[in-house]
Order: structure tokens, then C-alpha cells, then sequence
């Protein structure tokens, strides 16, 4: 994008969010074959639009070419084009930026290709493309667009009332009286046609712009209740939007083992949950409530969806009283309640007598710049731990801003759905049947895709904060077959 | 008819030699010219390759149009406002304390319209995403610029050939920019009537009809030319068949996906309409007719473009949808890269959701009696302008 571009971005309005709620770009870590990278993918906030991607290498000087190539989910996607080679960033040899094109609204695969001594390895990473934003027309730009805009349009009106007065006069002659008075009438009503015009044009760009607003991105509607069944507290959550149940988008696939993964946020940030509910139908999802103290929560759930698109949708229910006994819908379920106060340090207590350290410095976080957010976990008396994979992964982590304008779920490898990477390896050009790929993805949870090795006692996530604020964060991880929640506060600068 | 001589030998009116064609009107015309031959590029970039920056050669063929325009045009009116004689000053209108051409000043404003579309076509983009339709509000408004340059350019050369009394060389260059004007709604009109699988439904004859008769009846009666109109059609023709021609040989390929045909070199525009055949009817009935009784004459001219360019377009577009048709001669590698390949290529399109009918084909009619009524107008006051 260039400059003039991303300070229109930065000048826009952000109206709502992307897989996660006001945090449009992609983070990912991982690799390309042997070389380790970071991938930054910016996003252009409308469709077709110019996505800014940035490769770090994480092993330097090793590559000798990095390329990127998005492709459409669409199996009939037909050859793609040429991937784009990326340049190096001027001053840092070891980070490469591209132009990535995004022209069709929807679910892309990123593929970003390193080739080096090492040989040549590939990244999947899964982006969207999604309008998430309506971008003011900036006030000098205005300002200038509207005094060429007059100048025109008088000079329009000049060249009218010279060509109706004097143009077809023989050269010399100067125009009479009548001659002057005919100029004046076409003038004049060459002025009630421009300015008709005019009228026409701003009515055209009214209507471009309403329409642009009205295809900006919304999650899927959804609607969250809660219900007493036995003496238990059961949430339904309920997916309501006519294209979900017309089939009118591709069906959910499960994401580490779960078609949806639930987040209740009591207001406060005080009380935390983490739920897999169980389908009921192909629309509503039931979870038992740990026993949460009432209040109102925000409630977000993010669902993949079989042509690797991921949203978060979201809703509030409001708790009249403490949830009751709980009987755990899943075993990966997990809650947390803290005692109302604002963190203030790096370290947590764990449920087991274990510690969780931020491994951060005492520099400020800062929005739009990487953040340190890498996690160690020791056993009680500072020994040494080993975590084990939590629904295959090292680490979860959650963060929302205090107004719940930013709400995320991350994991070791960014920001993306893992689900979402998986449908992109294993869809086939001839997966044009909805609910292939997914049954495909679900045979291969089953036979133990997901289950992981000892994974150390450190975790780490990439990731940068979207906006200056203050967040609340959630870090979950396994030790010793019990999930564990740790929470740190942070002001973003 | 004053002869050359007569015209400029009367006192006062600073008629130009007929050794010396004012340096300005290849300047203007050149413009007008760069920005169709701009567009037909660009147009084919976006089919062939997809993804384009500022900086392409159709881009700045389409800008070089204004910067030409602008710079001669603003270079000719400070000449003549400080530097010109009593003559040259004379031979210009007024405006805001200035002096020059009318056609001048028209082209100085339309690349002005072009310059301010820039940076609200960034803007534009950066809004409501790239371009998604070809038609935008900035795209309409750089149109208007080049359109500006375009008629300018007619209204330069209409006044030197009324001066020169009729002078051919200026008919035929007036002829010329009035085929730059028709190829230049041709092309704003590509998507109902630039591909000839369009030709067996409604819309295609009534865009016709309304677009292409104000233009060349309007050369008709503004040039001095024996074929006005079909020197017009020629140069439409005439400049498409090198793009058909030349595009083709510039080596190519897509850069966005989906790329459903693995193109190699650019894709040329579509075969262009025959408008030579009709506008020979045009110029026999202005001929036949002449001045005088122009509601009679725009029935009559509407209803011969209409009737020819029906039998004309009908046929001809037979054969260009045809396999057979696909060579270079006719354009041969000629969908986008993104299009899908499938039977569509060889059917007549919307021919049973919009058929020819005899009621629209009487609207056509009307449609095109009332563009031909417009270019008398115009004509006439083309063949009146004097500065």
C-alpha cells in the first residue's frame, strides 16, 4: 500500500472486526519447510483491496528468496498466477514485504515460499478478505477536491457563455448587446445543467457509499441464552443468521477438536470462561456453565468454517444468580474468577501452586508494534515444568480491551484458525461438495493429529495490540492433565 | 461555398496558410487520440494481466492525453494573451482576462479534470476497494477530462477550416476527431455493445441508436468533407483494427487469480462495429437532403443508420462469433484471463431475456432520430465556430 494509502487506513472509521473482534490483521508463526518465519499480513480493510504482508525470517541469512502467492479457497480456483517475490525491507536483511491482491471477498490461503541453501519450504497461512471499515474523506483532501470542483465548474460556465457570446463571431468583431445577453441565458443554463449534475454525481456517490456500507463485513447474527435444566445452568448458543441456515455458506469444521469454541467475559473482566459446547442441532450449541458469579457477560464464539473462513460471533447474556453445580460439557472446558482488582505485576499464581512469569522487560507495549507476550510456567518452589498440549496446542491466550472493542484468541501460531490452515492442505481440486473437507479434517483429529508431545515450560504467542488501551489477558495451558489460567493486565500505549 | 483564397484575403480575419498548419492542432489531436488508445490499453490490461499500478504504459498514455492537451493549450492561450498579435488575440474568446481558442480552453479544462481525478481515484480505491466496475465517479469524471480534450480538439479544427472557408485538410482532421469522439463512446459503451455476442438483442440497437448518429451527423455537417461521416467510421474502425492488431503481439500473462485461461499476450478489443456501412448512408442522405429542413432530414438520417447498421450488425456479427472468426485477423486469443471458459463464447447473448422486437426496434428508431436532431445542432454550430 502506499503511503498515501495507509494513512487513508489509518483516517478510517473501524467499524467492526475480522476472525476476531477489532483486530483485522493476520499474525502467524510457524515454518517453511526448515526456515522458521514470522508473517505479518495487514489488512487492506476493503475488497478487492492491497493487503501490506512483511516475512521476518527468523534464522538469519539463510534465505535467498522469499515468495508469496495468494489463492482463493474455491476448489475451482483454476492455475494461479505467478507468486510475487518479496523485497527486503531497506535496513533489516532478514524481513520481506509484498503487495499481496485480494479480489474476491472470502477465505485465502497465503502461501509464502522460501527457497535457500537449506532447500525450499512453504507456509499456508489462512487470510481474509472482508470490508471491515468506511474511510472518511479527509478534510484537506476535501477542501481541495472541492475548490478544483468550483474552479470547473466556473470555468465550465466560462467556456459556455464565450462559446454561446463570441465564438461564432468572425475573428474581431465584438459581441453586441443582444450576443452579450444570449452568453448570460446559456451560461445560465449551462450552470442549472452542471449544477444537475452535480446533484446526479453526489446522489451516485451517496448510493456507492451506502451500498459499500451495507456489504461491510458482519459475523454470522447469533444469539446466546441461558436456561436452568436439572439445577444446572446450561447456555445455548444459537447460530440465527438466514445465510447459515439457508446452507448458503459452507458448513463448521472443528478447530483443535471443537466446532465452536464459547468465551464468556463477565463486565469487569473479573470472570473468565472457556467452554466447547456440544451441538444439539446444526444450529444451537449447549454448554453447562461452570458456576460463574451472575452478571452480564459478553459471550464470543469462534467457528471455522469448511472454505477456512473464521469469525468470532458474539453476544451478552446476563447471569440472575452463581451458576450451580457444574457438570463439564467437555473436558477441555475451563473458568477462571479473579478477585476484581487490576493485575499489576508479571507473575501469576496458578490453580496447582504452580507460577506463570510474562517474560516481558519494563518497556512499554505500544499499539501496532510486535508485543513480548512469551510465558514461562514453573512448578511450585521454582522447579523446572514441562506443559503438556491443551486441544494441541501449547498455549492459549485470550485478550479483550476493557471496553470489549478488541476481543482475540491466539495461539503459539498467531492469530489464525488452525482448522482454517488444515482445510487449505487438504482440500482437493474435486472438494467441490459441501462437508468433505471437514469430514476429511475430523477423520484426522480422530486418528490423533491434535495430540501433542511435552511442549516445555515457555509459550509464547505473535502478536501486535490493534489499538492503545487496556486489555486483560487470559494465558491457558496444561500441567499435569489439569488446564490452568493465568491473568495479566497491560495498558497499551 | 467561399473559395480558400477569398476567405483569406478579407481584411481582418487572420485566416492560417494553407502551408501552415498551426502547431497546436497535432498537439490537440495527438491528445485526443492518447486517451482512447490509453483506454483500449488499459482495458486489455485488466483483462490480460489483471492487477496494474499508476505507472502503466495505457495509464500514462491516458494522462500524456492531458498533460499534451493542458500544457500546449495553456502554452497557446499565454501566447496569445501576451504575446500575440492583434490578429491571432482576435481569434480567440475571452476568459477571466484572457485570450485563446474556445476549443483551447476546453481542452485546458478537461485536463484539469483529469489531474483533479487522480487523487480522488486513490482515494476512491483506498475507500470502496480497486476498481470493481469500470464506470466509477473519478473514472466518470477523467472521462469527462479527455472528452473535454477531445471536443476541444473538434471545436480547434472547426474553426480554422470555417476560417480557411472549407479547406479539406481541415475537413478530414475534423473528420478525424470526430472518429476519435465516436470511438470514444464506443468504448464508454463496451459492455452493452462492445463484444458481438450483444448483437442479436435490443440493448445493443438501442445504444447504437442513441450514441453513435449525434456524432457523425454532427461531422456530417460540420466538415467539409465530400464522406464526413464515413471518414469517422473509418478512423473508429481504422484505429480499433490496430489495436486488434498490435495488442496481440505484446507478450503477456495474468497475475491474479483466478487465471482460467493461461493467456500469453495481451487480449485485443473486441472486432469493431461496422459503422463504415451505415455511416456511407448517413453521408448519402445529408448529401441527398441537405440543409434546410433538418426534422425531416434527422428522420430520415436516424431511420437509414438504424435500418443499415440492423442488416450490417446482424450478419457481420454471425461470423464474428463464430470459431472460425477467432485468427488475428479478427482477434484471437480474446477473453479474459478470469472468464470462465464455456459455450457462451459462440451464443448470441440475452437474446430471449431481451429480444429485437419490432416495438424496440421502433423505439431505436426514435432513439436515433432524436441523437440525429442532436448532431444537426451540433453540426450547425460546429460549422459556425469561428475562434
Amino acid at each position: 500500500m502506499s503511503r498515501a494509502g495507509r494513512l487513508a487506513a489509518l483516517a478510517a472509521v473501524v467499524l467492526v472486526a475480522s476472525a476476531h473482534i477489532g483486530s483485522p490483521d493476520t499474525y502467524f508463526e510457524g515454518s517453511a519447510g526448515p526456515y522458521r518465519l514470522r508473517v505479518i499480513v495487514r489488512s487492506p480493510g476493503v475488497v478487492p483491496g492491497l493487503a501490506q504482508i512483511t516475512v521476518r525470517l527468523l534464522d538469519e541469512g539463510r534465505a535467498r528468496t522469499v515468495s508469496v502467492l495468494p489463492v482463493y479457497w474455491d476448489p475451482r480456483t483454476a492455475a494461479p498466477p505467478p507468486p510475487d517475490t518479496a523485497r527486503i525491507v531497506s535496513g533489516d536483511s532478514s524481513v520481506y514485504s509484498a503487495a499481496l491482491w485480494l479480489m474476491t471477498g472470502g477465505s485465502y490461503s497465503v502461501q509464502v515460499t522460501v527457497a535457500g541453501p537449506a532447500g525450499t519450504g512453504t507456509a499456508i497461512v489462512p487470510v481474509q478478505a472482508i470490508a471491515t471499515r468506511r474511510l472518511e474523506l479527509q478534510k484537506p483532501l476535501a477542501v481541495g477536491l472541492a475548490a478544483v470542483g468550483a474552479f470547473l465548474f466556473l470555468g465550465m460556465l466560462t467556456i459556455v457563455r464565450a462559446a454561446a457570446r463570441e465564438a461564432v463571431l468572425p475573428p474581431g468583431m465584438e459581441p453586441d448587446a443582444r450576443r452579450g445577453v444570449i452568453g448570460w441565458v446559456a451560461a445560465g443554463l449551462g450552470g442549472v445543467l452542471l449544477l444537475g449534475a452535480v446533484w446526479g454525481g453526489r446522489g451516485w456517490w451517496n448510493a456507492v457509499d451506502s451500498g459499500f456500507s451495507r456489504q461491510l463485513y458482519h459475523p454470522l447474527a447469533s444469539a446466546a441464552a441461558v436456561r436452568l435444566d436439572g439445577g444446572r445452568a446450561v447456555l445455548r448458543f444459537s447460530i440465527v443468521d438466514s445465510a447459515w441456515r439457508q446452507h448458503r455458506v459452507t458448513p463448521l469444521i472443528p478447530d483443535h477438536g471443537h466446532l465452536v469454541h464459547l468465551f464468556l467475559i463477565r463486565d469487569g473482566l473479573d470472570a473468565f470462561a472457556h467452554l466447547h459446547p456440544v451441538f444439539v442441532d446444526s444450529s444451537d450449541f449447549d454448554a453447562t456453565l461452570p458456576p460463574l458469579p451472575a452478571g452480564r457477560y459478553r459471550v464470543y464464539a469462534d467457528i471455522t468454517r469448511e472454505s477456512g473462513f473464521a469469525e468470532t460471533l458474539s453476544d451478552t447474556i446476563t447471569l440472575a444468580s452463581p451458576a450451580g453445580a457444574w457438570r463439564m460439557s467437555d473436558p477441555d472446558d475451563a473458568w477462571w474468577m479473579g478477585n476484581g482488582q487490576r493485575a499489576t505485576g508479571n507473575v501469576d499464581k496458578l490453580a496447582d501452586g504452580s507460577r506463570m512469569t510474562w517474560d516481558r522487560s519494563e518497556a512499554p507495549l505500544v499499539a501496532g508494534q510486535d508485543a513480548p507476550l512469551r510465558f514461562t510456567v514453573a512448578a511450585p518452589g521454582d522447579r523446572p515444568t514441562a506443559l503438556e498440549p491443551y486441544m494441541g496446542m501449547a498455549g492459549h491466550l485470550m485478550l479483550t480491551r476493557d471496553d470489549g472493542a478488541v476481543f482475540v484468541h491466539l495461539h503459539p501460531l498467531g492469530t489464525i484458525s488452525w482448522a482454517a490452515q488444515q482445510t487449505f492442505l487438504l482440500r482437493g481440486p474435486a472438494d467441490t461438495v459441501f462437508g468433505t473437507v471437514g469430514r476429511r479434517l475430523t477423520e484426522m483429529e480422530r486418528r490423533g493429529a491434535m495430540t501433542g508431545e511435552s511442549v516445555g515450560s515457555t509459550v509464547s504467542f505473535p502478536y501486535a495490540f490493534p489499538r492503545p488501551g487496556k486489555y486483560r489477558l487470559w494465558v491457558q495451558v496444561q500441567r499435569a492433565h489439569r488446564i490452568l489460567t493465568a491473568a495479566f493486565d497491560v495498558e497499551v500505549q | 461555398m467561399p473559395s480558400i483564397s477569398a476567405a483569406a484575403s478579407a481584411p481582418g480575419v487572420p485566416a492560417p496558410r494553407a502551408a501552415a498548419l498551426p502547431w497546436y492542432v497535432p498537439a490537440v489531436l495527438v491528445a485526443a487520440t492518447c486517451a482512447v488508445v490509453g483506454v483500449i490499453w488499459d482495458i486489455s490490461w485488466h483483462r490480460t494481466i489483471g492487477r496494474d499500478t499508476f505507472w502503466t504504459p495505457a495509464h500514462l498514455a491516458i494522462y500524456a492525453s492531458g498533460i499534451i492537451a493542458g500544457l500546449s493549450c495553456g502554452w497557446l492561450v499565454l501566447k496569445t494573451t501576451f504575446a500575440g498579435s492583434d490578429a491571432e488575440r482576435a481569434a480567440g474568446v475571452r476568459f477571466w482576462g484572457f485570450r485563446g481558442p474556445l476549443g483551447a480552453w476546453l481542452c485546458i479544462w478537461g485536463a484539469m479534470a483529469m489531474i483533479v481525478s487522480a487523487p480522488f481515484d486513490n482515494w476512491w480505491h483506498n475507500a470502496y476497494g480497486l476498481d470493481v466496475k469500470v464506470l466509477s465517479l473519478p473514472h466518470l469524471i477523467l472521462a469527462l477530462g479527455f472528452t473535454g480534450i477531445q471536443l476541444g480538439a473538434v471545436l480547434m479544427v472547426a474553426a480554422l477550416q470555417n476560417r480557411a472557408g472549407g479547406e479539406a485538410r481541415y475537413g478530414r482532421l475534423l473528420a478525424y476527431g470526430i472518429g476519435i469522439l465516436v470511438l470514444n463512446v464506443a468504448i464508454l459503451g463496451f459492455e452493452q455493445i462492445g463484444f458481438s455476442q450483444n448483437a442479436h438483442n435490443a440493448l445493443y440497437y438501442l445504444v447504437c441508436a442513441a450514441i453513435f448518429p449525434i456524432l457523425l451527423v454532427a461531422g456530417a455537417r460540420a466538415s467539409s468533407l465530400r464522406w464526413p461521416a464515413t471518414t469517422a467510421a473509418v478512423v473508429y474502425v481504422g484505429v480499433t483494427l490496430i489495436m486488434v492488431w498490435v495488442l496481440p503481439l505484446f507478450p503477456a500473462t495474468p497475475k491474479l487469480a483466478p487465471v482460467y485461461r493461461p493467456l500469453t499476450h495481451m487480449v485485443p478489443p473486441p472486432f469493431p462495429l461496422l459503422l463504415i456501412v451505415p455511416a456511407v448512408a448517413v453521408d448519402l442522405v445529408m448529401r441527398r437532403f441537405g440543409t434546410g429542413r433538418d426534422w425531416r432530414l434527422s428522420a430520415l438520417v436516424g431511420v437509414s443508420f438504424l435500418a443499415v447498421l440492423l442488416v450490417t450488425q446482424w450478419f457481420a456479427t454471425i461470423y464474428l462469433i463464430s470459431p472460425a472468426s477467432e485468427s488475428f485477423l479478427f482477434g484471437a486469443q480474446r477473453w479474459n484471463y478470469n472468464s470462465l471458459p464455456g459455450d457462451f463464447e459462440h451464443q448470441f447473448w440475452d437474446i430471449r431475456s431481451d429480444p429485437v422486437t419490432p416495438l424496440k426496434l421502433g423505439f431505436a428508431a426514435l432513439l436515433a432520430m432524436t441523437s440525429s436532431r442532436v448532431g444537426l445542432w451540433l453540426g450547425n454550430g460546429l460549422a459556425r465556430v469561428q475562434r
